[in-house]
């Protein structure tokens, strides 16, 4: 289950699937939680959970598809489970793009992003040169203190990118909550994980009625 | 004078010098093996080679070293994490990645004259350069076989049950064998007219284990009728039989696919594997390698397939002797890991440390060892007894005695004095 933006949205959907959530709305401090049908839930930062998932001490997780993206996983990616909904941009100041202008004349592009693999894969499909400044928090600093050209980062409604000056250049993929399993208990437990990939599916489409 | 060499000296064994490694320290994903681990590990191999030779599938060994350009002929894919060095010649070689394509090599070019079918079998280790940040060694061992000139699904069908055979032998219970079939996906898609641009698209889903893409690839596609959710749900699809009969029901251009692989699950569930195996058309690994059949086994404990294979038609050619080929690959670590996960506590190993076997009771050592009995030997008045077979997880510990020996049963805590301790220790084997 992953903290912060997707956590409440995740409950929500796994109960509209028939999952017993209980344990996960008493809250706490505690990171485990066990259901009575015996059903273990283990709670992190979203950027752990494929971690989890890939190492088999979670069957199954719950993460968006740009920590996906991000961390590549060897992992089944078996739903998209529409929620969380953002897009991974490439933003720089406000006013006339500045970007084939530095590539010309310096031709390296300075980009901060909390997502290098992603930023390096990006610019490396289109052609340009990029040096990476990876930062772990208010990457839209970046830019206005001279740190970097611009920024890859994950935009929601795009409100902090316009409060700090920001402009988004390109898009540079669509991302959503997405249900992963581990490659041997995808298999291990088949029916298990089928049964609630289908409940899970069934959800999602009534949610989108 | 005297303090700058000292300081110089200081320097050199730093620990912050990045060119001197740490004592202890092995290069990234490098790792000994010390003796509980190394003496379970042998008895894995030990249970495979035994399932092996039951089967006809007699050893072989290559060498570890081989040219770059020799392995590349097969596979240019799968070099890419190999560990690469140099010849005298300057030619440039690598440490084998896999054990597949070296022993097929070998299959193609020593045993050409064989009329076939082969049976092959090989333990060893292989190398790949450890990718950052995910816990996988740079050094597999490995045991696998491989059934080269014989098509057909009973071919399949005897891979399949040789590699349940070998993998119950070690005795490991929590297993499942996941059977795909890129004749079947292939198939279907050629029946439905997929262009190869769209199919290489599905096929990098596939290999990225990607259901969400592959999906919405195939949503893309434009086809109409059952046949499109046939194929945006191919990978999902698990099951048994009835997978492939639903299959050939809908798209009959791809019925004798279908019909082949009904006739492999016909022939294991004879063998009472049909709770074993599960057949998941998501298994698709190596769309180019793979030409039919694809095996993963699976086992509790182990994060990653204990096993892998399949049907790889083409690759003999590449060597120069077309032939057709099933086999699969063993990784030893992952089975072991698996056995040490569901077994518990390790018993003591059967054996006695001797006080006085290394002179009073040189005799005695002797025949306690004829007879079949490990023996540590150590000298007369030596203290150490009760600590070494602690720290060698030895079960008996003995002292001389008058003409006996006192024996202290480390399991139960209970001591016996031994005028016959062969055949006193032998009784309780």
């Amino acid at each position: 289950m992953p903290l912060g933006a997707l956590y409440q949205d995740a409950i929500a959907l796994l109960e509209a699937a028939g999952v017993d959530v209980a344990p996960l709305r008493e809250g706490g401090r505690k990171l485990v939680f066990q259901a009575d049908d015996g059903t273990m839930f283990i709670t992190t930062r979203p950027s752990d959970v494929p971690t989890y998932v890939e190492a088999g001490a979670a069957d199954i997780g719950i993460v968006g598809r740009d920590v996906i993206n991000e961390r590549r996983p060897d992992v089944y990616e078996l739903l998209d489970l529409k929620f969380g909904g953002c897009r991974m941009v490439y933003a720089t100041a406000a006013g006339e793009d500045p970007t084939p202008e530095i590539i010309a004349r310096l031709g390296v592009l300075r980009v901060a992003t909390k997502y290098p693999q992603v930023a390096e894969a990006h610019f490396l499909a289109t052609g340009r040169q990029v040096e990476l400044v990876k930062v772990n928090g208010s990457v839209e600093l970046g830019p206005l203190v001279g740190l970097a050209d611009g920024i890859v980062d994950l935009v929601a409604t795009g409100r902090t990118l316009r409060e700090n000056g920001l402009v988004e250049r390109e898009e540079i993929f669509h991302s959503s909550a997405r249900l992963i399993a581990n490659r041997v208990s995808h298999k291990l437990r088949a029916e298990d994980i089928d049964s609630l990939t289908a409940r899970l599916g069934q959800a999602v489409a009534a949610e989108a009625v | 004078m005297s303090g700058c060499a000292r300081s110089a000296r200081t320097l050199s064994v730093s620990p912050t010098d990045a060119a001197q490694p740490a004592a202890g320290q092995l290069p990234s994903g490098a790792r000994d093996v010390l003796p509980v681990e190394a003496a379970e590990l042998r008895a894995v191999e030990d249970d495979l080679r035994a399932t092996f030779a039951r089967y006809g599938y007699r050893e072989v060994r290559t060498p570890v070293v081989e040219f770059a350009h020799q392995l590349e002929r097969a596979d240019s894919g799968g070099l890419d994490r190999a560990y690469r060095l140099f010849d005298e010649a300057g030619r440039v070689l690598v440490l084998r990645p896999d054990m597949t394509i070296p022993v097929a090599r070998l299959i193609a070019t020593r045993l050409s004259a064989h009329p076939g079918p082969i049976r092959v079998s090989y333990t060893g280790p292989s190398f790949r350069v450890p990718q950052p940040g995910k816990p996988v060694a740079s050094e597999h061992r490995q045991a696998g076989a491989e059934l080269v000139g014989a098509d057909g699904p009973e071919a399949d069908a005897e891979a399949v049950l040789l590699l349940w055979d070998a993998l119950r032998s070690t005795g490991l219970e929590h297993a499942r064998i996941g059977l795909g079939d890129v004749s079947v996906t292939d198939a279907v898609l050629d029946a439905l007219g997929v262009p190869p641009e769209a199919r290489g698209r599905l096929a990098r889903a596939a290999e990225g284990r990607d259901l969400v893409a592959w999906r919405a690839e195939a949503d893309a596609l434009g086809i109409d009728g059952p046949a499109r959710e046939l194929v945006a749900g191919l990978p999902a699809m698990r099951g048994h039989a009835e997978i492939v009969e639903q299959i050939a029901a809908t798209v009959p251009a791809a019925a004798p696919a279908c019909a082949r692989m009904a006739r492999l699950l016909e022939l294991l569930d004879q063998e009472g594997l049909h709770d074993a195996v599960l057949v998941d058309l998501g298994i698709l690994r190596d769309w180019q390698y793979y030409s039919g059949l694809v095996i993963e086994a699976y086992a509790d404990g182990a994060a990653l397939p204990v096993a892998q294979g399949g049907r790889y038609d083409g690759l003999a050619a590449r060597f120069g002797t077309p032939r057709p080929a099933v086999g699969f690959t063993i990784e030893l670590e992952f089975v072991h890991r698996a056995l040490a996960g569901s077994r518990g506590r390790r018993p003591l190993d059967f054996g006695l440390v001797l006080v006085g076997g290394l002179d009073l009771r040189q005799a005695q050592a002797a025949a306690l060892r004829a007879g079949g009995i490990p023996v540590i030997a150590l000298a007369s008045g030596d203290t150490r007894a009760e600590a070494l077979a602690a720290a060698e997880g030895w079960r008996f510990v003995g002292h001389p005695d008058g003409p006996a020996v006192r024996i202290l049963d480390r399991a139960d805590g209970t001591t016996r004095l031994s005028s016959t301790p062969l055949e006193d220790l032998s009784s309780l084997r």
